[in-house]
């Protein structure tokens, strides 16, 4: 269903890697609400995933960045800007990878050189995606800039291993470049922290599907999918919310406030 | 060891930072070498700029061991 909530509306959207993506959703539902858009990818991610069709499917261009390098990201703004005709609107940063998750190396035995690795593309990425923005001075007054987080920035899930701490810079990054977006340039950024969804990036983290079940009977609304993600964040890139800056936004079905359920407990006394 | 396989040999070892007496002919890169799917197209990738090939994807899908990366790079540099 459509509500015209982004006619008109230019952006960049990060991190459509296949059809389970968040970001792949987010662009489907950001072409149906009327946007128009560059998709964008590392060029490996570019390789792997499936993301042509999704560029045909919503009449967009895709541009190869690895979002760690500042010339890859400056000539994807330029280009962006060139062929949406204008500056941006909204920029959508669903992107992370831990090297030290995929290979199952424990949080407690890190190697280092991984650990930098996974920093710099899952969260120092966003402050350069953000410093490019500002320095081009890329994005129109209230515009809006949304990256991607999970709960274990603020507490702890053991097998999330380093990227709980990539998250916890990336959302710090959020409120601290947010201050001066807005107050200079009148955009507002925001991350929202989504429950564990399938994605190609979530099924990496070990133990997926038992933390995945444990939400679900935690959360009052169940886990919320890619395509509510989707639909939330497109909120966040309409005129509706002009005023929501400097956010973490758990979009959880309501995870993130409880403390014990019905089920859980049920679960507890067999 | 001829130039072409001890090239292959280092740019395994490098991405996949295994040792390199695992690098063996018959060493498969997910099975042996610990390579995830993200790993295994990178590997692709980065032969391909050593060696300034193009390598289809329906043909990257049959290199899954250190010898049929060697073999096909000796092949496309003919």
């Amino acid at each position: 269903m459509s509500y015209n909530l982004l006619k008109g509306k230019r952006g960049i959207i990060f991190g459509a890697l296949d059809e389970n993506s968040i970001a792949w959703k987010t662009a489907e539902r950001a072409h149906e609400e009327g946007a128009k858009f560059v998709l964008t990818n590392a060029p490996v991610a570019l390789r792997m995933g499936t993301i042509k069709s999704l560029a045909e499917k919503t009449n967009s261009e895709v541009i190869a960045a690895d979002a760690t390098k500042i010339e890859d990201l400056e000539n994807l703004i330029e280009k962006s800007e060139e062929i949406l005709g204008g500056k941006l609107d909204f920029v959508l940063h669903s992107i992370g990878m831990s090297i030290n998750v995929r290979k199952g190396k424990h949080y407690t035995d890190q190697n280092y050189d991984w650990t930098h690795k996974g920093l710099d593309v899952s969260a120092m990425s966003f402050h350069k995606l953000m410093q490019t923005l500002y320095k081009k001075d890329a994005m129109n007054e209230w515009g809006s800039i949304v990256a991607l987080t999970y709960m274990a920035a603020q507490r702890v899930f053991p097998d999330y291993n380093d990227m709980a701490d990539n998250k916890a810079y990336l959302e710090s990054v959020a409120r601290s470049f947010g201050y001066f977006f807005g107050k200079d340039k009148k955009v507002r950024v925001n991350t929202i922290s989504q429950s564990p969804t399938p994605t190609s990036a979530g099924q990496g983290v070990k133990g997926f599907t038992g933390f995945m079940n444990y939400a679900e009977k935690m959360s009052p609304l169940g886990n919320a999918t890619a395509l509510e993600c989707a639909d939330y964040t497109l909120t966040l890139f309409s005129d509706l919310t002009k005023k929501v800056t400097l956010q973490n936004l758990f979009h959880d079905g309501g995870f993130s406030n409880m403390g014990v359920s019905q089920e859980i407990m049920e679960a507890m006394e067999d | 060891m001829s130039d072409i396989a001890s090239r292959v040999k280092a740019i395994i070892v490098d991405k996949l930072g295994v040792d390199e007496n695992e690098v063996v002919t018959e060493a498969s890169f997910t099975n042996d070498l610990g390579a995830d799917s993200l790993d295994t197209v990178e590997l692709i990738m980065e032969f391909e700029k050593e060696f300034d090939i193009q390598i289809p994807d329906d043909q990257a899908e049959n290199i899954s061991t250190v010898g049929q990366a060697v073999s096909y790079i000796e092949e496309a540099k003919k």
